[in-house]
């Protein structure tokens, strides 16, 4: 999962990309609005949080613009708490909000929510076969036996069981799994596939040539 | 609410009063001249007879009509009073209608002399001053005679039966009228002060609305000239005062609130994020520092706030001395002198000396600030002038800049508390108190600050206070 996080307080901005990676997303920031728009416009995020008030372009501009193209779940973090706001962030696309000061936990199950909601979901748990996920609590099971995953692991496992059924390319793949900080090497990918499929079967995720990965 | 706390009621019961006691005195005044006028005609009748009795007595006795007197007369003469003839008495006199006219003469030591045949046989001799008197129904005059000696007592009297009853009459009709007048005067009375109390309770309701916390309540003034009016319309204005001053405070809460949002943000992420796992001693200290700088941010902000708070609260907060601005401003040019080098700006002032009073240390502060925002705002290799001159026997302090300049519509705004204009010109860390505060400074000494600015030019900023 892949995550933007668009805030002008840079001891914010760092906490906030910091508690992020630690629960396993890759993160991108922007300290602006112009870079913010730029960002959002150019790669694929699974979410957004986004800053009102932001110099260079504030988040309702960023938030407009962006929903001319994408589709992209976006959480508005701000400091107005009047419900007028609220109303308008919801209204001009935002799919939740957040007050600050939040406690971390919230903005984790708020993320997790926004995105699970885009990918049409309505609950934590994704039962594929012998294989149940727990988006939550981020584990997964095989014939609800724990199995061991790595943050990057994981991720790939969450990533193509929201988007069952599809065939996800190499290129989203490395779109959601790895941030802009991150060593793109091509055969990562192809490690953490076969990592995944020793854990949790063969079968698990098939392998359409030349197209990419897909969880029938 | 009780009926005597009540003003309506007050009003009433005393107007009620007043117009009872002036109802009673005209009844009072009516009903004399009422009787005086019922037995005024009767009273000169009786004095005619009285007259013409004594003209009997007081005659003396023709020798002619003395051999006819001493017949006529039932009892004769005695005591040596000469009592008129009976046939004439008689023929004034009349003998059988009870209505008719008596008379009774008695001697000085009460032996009756004389009676009509139609006097009322109860009548005694009357002892007392008076001339005239009522008995019963009977009106009755007498006159001790001294034409003669010795002196007799003529009591002429009629029955007043007739008279009285409508005497009565009167007196009833006009009590009954009384009692109508009294009725319509107080419904009349409690019409109109209700009507003048309504604007009172108009005003209580409305008061009472505000109280309960509807700030946007006002009173309905129709008449603005009457008393009433004006205090309705005095109380508005207060109304109106004290609704923007709620307001405002209400916007200014909210607005510190926002501000102490952000850093509030910092630290709960920061701590939060560190406490999920054992960290390195760099991470930290990095925590840390992040939460320090996140605490002095709202340290700053509490100390404006609280600053803003004090200088809201009045003037007597404001030292007042004597003191030369030129060495205040002075002073400030030379601690802001080496930021300036620092950013490469050139720091040019030329200053003369001004005795003002006031706050030295306050109107530094003024100063101080202004110098900052010139140095953050102003282009690289620019410049920075401050002028303190006399002007109209103001002192005229102006700092300008060669920076960015400010939009024309953010302005307008620049002394508004926490009004920040473009967010990349200002810093995060400011939370836009600067500029409010030099104004509610400058302000608490009698004075104006004014700001210019053409974009891409350069700001000015004047400041005007009384020498």
């Amino acid at each position: 999962m892949r995550i933007l996080i668009v805030e002008d307080e840079p001891d914010l901005l760092r906490s906030l990309a910091q508690a992020l990676r630690e629960e396993g997303y890759a993160v991108d920031t922007a300290p602006d609005g112009e870079e913010g728009f730029y960002k959002a416009d150019n790669y694929g995020y699974d979410a957004i949080c986004l800053d009102v008030m932001l110099p260079k372009m504030d988040g309702w501009e960023i938030l407009k613009r962006l929903r001319k193209t994408k589709k992209t779940p976006v959480l508005m973090l701000t400091a107005r708490d009047q419900t007028r706001d609220r109303v308008r962030g919801l209204d001009t696309g935002a799919d939740d909000y957040l007050v600050k000061p939040f406690d971390l936990d919230e903005l984790f199950a708020r993320l997790r929510s926004i995105i699970r909601r885009s990918a049409n979901k309505t609950t934590n748990e994704i039962q594929i076969g012998d294989v149940k996920i727990d988006t939550a609590a981020r584990n997964v099971f095989v014939k609800d036996k724990l199995v061991e995953l790595t943050a990057r692991e994981y991720a790939l496992v969450e990533f193509m069981a929201l988007h069952r059924g599809e065939v996800v390319t190499r290129t989203q793949l490395y779109e959601h799994l790895f941030d802009e900080n991150d060593e793109t090497l091509s055969n990562l990918l192809d490690v953490h596939v076969s990592n995944v499929r020793k854990k949790l079967g063969a079968e698990f995720i098939v392998t359409r040539r030349g197209h990419g990965y897909c969880i029938e | 609410m009780k009926i005597f706390n009540s003003i309506k009621w007050r009003l009433q019961i005393w107007y009620g009063f007043f117009l009872a006691l002036v109802l009673m005195g005209f009844i009072g005044v009516s009903s004399q001249l009422e009787y005086d006028r019922q037995f005024h005609n009767i009273d000169v009748i009786l004095s005619d007879h009285t007259r013409t009795i004594m003209d009997f007595i007081g005659r003396p006795p023709r020798p002619d009509e003395s051999e006819r007197r001493e017949i006529s007369a039932p009892t004769g003469p005695r005591g040596g009073f000469h009592l008129p003839p009976h046939d004439i008495v008689n023929a004034l006199f009349d003998k059988t209608g009870t209505n008719g006219f008596y008379f009774v003469i008695w001697s000085q030591d009460g032996e009756e002399l004389m009676r009509s045949i139609n006097a009322p046989t109860d009548l005694t001799m009357p002892t007392d001053q008076i001339w005239t008197r009522m008995r019963g129904i009977y009106r009755e005059q007498f006159v001790p005679f001294p034409g003669r000696q010795p002196v007799c007592i003529i009591l002429v009297g009629h029955s007043v039966a007739t008279e009285l009853k409508e005497f009565h009459k009167s007196i009833i009709k006009l009590i009954a009228w009384g009692f109508g007048m009294l009725s319509v005067g107080l419904f009349v009375g409690w019409l109109i002060s209700s009507r003048m109390i309504k604007p009172i309770e108009n005003i209580s309701t409305t008061a009472a609305k505000i109280s309960a916390g509807d700030l946007s309540q006002r009173i309905n003034v129709a008449e603005t000239e009457s008393e009433l009016g004006k205090l309705a319309a005095v109380l508005n204005s207060t109304f109106a005062r004290l609704e923007s001053a709620f307001a405002q405070q209400k916007q200014f809460a909210s607005d510190a609130a926002h501000e102490l949002r952000t850093p509030v943000s910092v630290i709960l992420t920061q701590t939060q994020t560190t406490l999920t796992r054992e960290r390195e001693a760099k991470d930290y200290k990095e925590t840390v520092e992040a939460c320090q700088r996140a605490a002095q941010r709202m340290k700053r902000l509490i100390s404006a706030l609280l600053e803003l708070t004090r200088l809201d609260a009045g003037q007597q907060h404001i030292k007042r001395k004597r003191f030369d601005f030129k060495e205040t401003v002075h002073e400030s040019v030379e601690l802001i002198r080496p930021i300036a080098e620092e950013h490469g700006l050139k720091l040019i002032s030329e200053l003369a000396p001004i005795e003002i009073t006031g706050d030295s240390n306050r109107l530094a502060q003024v100063v101080t600030n202004l110098l900052t925002n010139a140095i953050q705002y102003n282009k690289p290799h620019g410049e920075i002038r401050v002028k303190l001159e006399s002007q109209n026997g103001l002192a005229v302090l102006t700092v300008a800049d060669t920076g960015q300049g400010i939009s024309h519509l953010d302005l307008p705004h620049v002394f508004k508390r926490f009004y920040r204009g473009d967010k990349s010109r200002t810093g995060a860390s400011n939370a836009g108190l600067g500029l409010a505060i030099c104004k509610a400074i400058v302000e608490a000494h009698s004075g104006i600050i004014e700001v210019e600015s053409q974009e891409e030019v350069g700001t000015t900023f004047t400041i005007r206070l009384p020498v």
